[in-house]
């Protein structure tokens, strides 16, 4: 089913990395933190556009995220300032 | 010169030692907080080329400790030392969009530079592929594949290190798209890395970069390691295995060095004339210098097993299990093998906290550090415990009231850690929320190579740092002993400069119930805290005094009351009895303020401590 193009705006914004399910592909949108801590995730190639999917979690309920083949660890607090929306995973990758 | 830099766990230190093998030092510079690893490289003609292992980054914003020291040696603002000839840039092939990161700011350097693209092999097991000749076309510089492990390549390096020193080597500006975007530094940051990114995935894609499938054993480990249940319970095993290794295993290497050193000072008493300057060579000197080498068997093995851990990639993980925890006292999961080490030692301890990306985490991290109980304040604990503490089983069989008092003593140093870095956070080093990212590398098996030489390094900066402290206050301490002369020979103690100082500061550890003897040893303690055992047993005029002497433990039980006693054993839990610490602070935090802080608040904290105890007890 279609929704409105507004509802579906709102539903963009609000998903972030730390509600996405493990094994779930999805594109990053935005960074919602100052720059001192985006700086070393943007280092690290963690950019608006870039591929993310959460592998694992850790006995503490943060998130690890694959990332261009590389794991990352976050706090969840991290993971909830990261805006990401679904992509499917037959879509071309560019 | 030629400099080597990459990522972290790109392997860069394994084709370091690869190629330098044991010609390598460590050598410090003024003003340079961070050890620059110098190494000399065999070319063909007989020439040799010097290599420098710099820290691993991520990139150049000088955001850590780490960072502005690659920064600086690559800008040549390093005092006595060369600006480089050429960069070496080592990436991990299997994980190349995201180290490649890096290539645009050390382009931006405009030196010639070789990229390595170490771990082929472990790219093409896993089916993984790359063409390097359009890699090195796209971005103007030599491009080698090598194994820095199994020693693959390691001869094109060679090579390549060769031709910088005939100097046949130029700087080629084919792809600088990327220095119209990101070299301005007026666009907002984040278009600046977005630039960088847009480099390196059209050059990766044009070079035919094949992903490498997932590593299927780093999948598996992880499920059991990061398991919520086996995780935590792994984790605590390793942190056991690790206190096991540094107080029974090393044991038997450290009562072997004990004995060379106690035979040789003899042989040397035997070799020597009777003067004056042979009670300072065997007495000051040798035992001196003796009582800081004990300790290296406890800091090797704790090195060995960190290396261990650090190498196979399990140690990452270790941080992201314990970051959680640390998180609500005010630190961070890096903070994890600093806390972990300063059970040995304090001084490599405060330097392993250099990874930590935030500049307060850190600070609160070395501050916190020397509460951990490091195996000198042992010595200390022994001798008082088996003088005062009865040998009596308490909850049953399974622990005596002695184990119990060494247990306590670890435990008030873990809550004094805790509370103080719940101070810090909260005062000195309040800040906005922090973030925390770790890489997790895949698994490896470590390299024997690598951990050897690392073994190597840490000792040389172990022995090399205490070593000339401890030798200075040695001397120190055997001068202020035989002054102002009595007939023509050394004074009493009591009458020496160094008793005339205890009675000085009698006064002020009188509400302590320490008299002058203790203030004696908590003076001479300063320098190294077993120091304190050697001195009151000398001033108690026991031969051989050492924490198993059965007489100083009988004069002990007879001159202190026991009050007091525990007051010495909670001062010594306390108290930062420890000049390396405070000299190697002083480095690390590039001034006086932290140390001069950390110093007078641990020993206001001995000071209250001992006095609760003696009015308690």
């Amino acid at each position: 089913m279609q929704l409105p193009a507004v509802a579906e705006q709102a539903h963009i914004e609000d998903l972030r990395l730390g509600d996405v399910p493990m094994q779930q592909e999805v594109e990053l949108v935005s960074i919602d933190l100052p720059v001192e801590l985006a700086e070393p995730l943007l280092e690290r190639g963690v950019l608006p556009g870039c591929r993310i999917c959460p592998v694992q979690s850790s006995p503490g309920g943060d998130p690890v995220v694959s990332v261009d083949g590389s794991l990352l660890a976050l706090r969840r607090e991290t993971a909830d300032c990261l805006c990401v929306r679904l992509v499917s995973p037959f879509q071309d990758v560019g | 010169m030629i400099a080597l830099v990459g990522p972290p766990n790109s392997g860069k230190t394994t084709l370091f030692n690869r190629l330098t093998g044991l010609r390598q030092k460590v050598a410090n510079y003024p003003g340079v907080t961070v050890e620059q690893h110098l190494g000399m490289v065999n070319l063909y003609d007989g020439r040799q080329a010097s290599l420098v292992d710099l820290p691993g980054v991520h990139g150049f914003s000088a955001r850590t400790l780490d960072e502005r020291v690659t920064r600086d040696v690559l800008e040549g603002k390093i005092e006595g030392m060369r600006s480089p000839d050429a960069l070496i840039l080592i990436v991990d092939v299997t994980r190349l969009e995201a180290q490649l990161m890096l290539v645009e700011p050390v382009l931006e350097m405009d030196l010639p530079t070789l990229l390595v693209l170490n771990m082929v092999d472990e790219l093409e097991a896993r089916g993984g592929s790359i063409d390097q000749e359009v890699l090195a076309e796209r971005l103007g510089v030599d491009v080698v594949r090598t194994s820095a492990r199994t020693g693959i390549g390691v001869e094109e390096v060679r090579a390549y290190l060769h031709k910088v020193a005939c100097g046949d080597t130029s700087v080629e500006h084919i792809e600088r798209e990327l220095s119209n975007l990101a070299g301005s530094r007026a666009l907002p940051v984040i278009d600046a890395f977005a630039a960088r990114r847009r480099l390196v995935r059209s050059v990766v894609q044009d070079a035919g970069f094949a992903s490498p499938r997932p590593s299927r054993l780093t999948e598996k480990l992880d499920s059991v390691f990061l398991h919520k249940v086996w995780g935590p319970t792994i984790f605590l095993a390793v942190v056991l295995l690790v206190f096991q290794s540094i107080f029974t295993w090393a044991v038997p290497l450290m009562d072997g060095i004990d004995w060379i050193v106690g035979t040789s000072g003899e042989w040397i008493a035997a070799a020597l004339p009777d003067t004056w300057y042979r009670s300072l060579i065997v007495d000051g000197v040798w035992a001196g210098v003796g009582s800081v080498i004990i300790f290296l068997p406890q800091i090797l093995v704790l090195f060995l097993f960190l290396g261990i851990l650090e190498d196979s990639g399990y140690m990452a993980r270790a941080a992201v299990i314990a970051d959680r925890t640390m998180y609500r006292l005010g630190l961070q999961g890096r903070a994890f093998l600093p806390l972990l080490s300063g059970y040995a030692c304090s001084v490599p301890a405060i330097l392993a906290a250099r990874t930590i990306e935030d500049e307060r985490d850190r600070l609160a991290t070395i501050f916190v550090t020397p509460f951990m109980t490091c195996s000198a304040r042992l010595p200390v604990y022994a001798i008082l415990i088996a003088a005062f503490i009865p040998n009596e089983p308490v909850l049953g069989p399974i622990m005596n009231q002695q184990a119990a008092t060494l247990l306590g003593l670890y435990g008030l140093g873990v809550v004094a850690a805790i509370g103080t870095a719940f101070l810090l956070k909260r005062t000195l080093l309040k800040a906005s929320p922090t973030s925390f990212l770790m890489e997790l590398p895949p698994y490896r098996i470590p390299a024997p190579r690598t951990l050897l030489l690392r073994l190597l390094d840490r000792s040389k900066i172990f022995l090399r740092r205490a070593g000339r402290i401890i030798f200075a206050v040695a001397i120190v301490l055997w001068v202020l002993t035989q002054f102002p002369r009595a007939q023509g020979g050394p004074p009493d103690i009591e009458q020496s400069a160094l008793g005339t100082i205890g009675h000085v500061i009698e006064p002020v550890i009188e509400p302590l119930g320490f008299d002058w003897r203790i203030g004696i040893g908590i003076v001479t303690s300063l320098a190294a805290r077993e120091v304190i055992v050697g001195t009151l047993g000398t001033i108690y005029g026991v031969e051989e005094a050492d924490e198993e002497s059965l007489a100083l433990q009988e004069i002990l039980r007879r001159d202190i009351e026991p009050g007091a006693a525990i007051g010495l054993l909670v001062f010594f839990a306390f108290a930062l009895q420890c000049m390396s610490t405070v000299a190697v602070m002083r480095r690390e935090t590039a001034g006086w303020k932290w140390p001069a802080l950390q110093f007078f608040y641990m020993l206001l904290l001995g000071y209250l401590g001992a006095f609760i105890s003696f009015r308690i007890f």
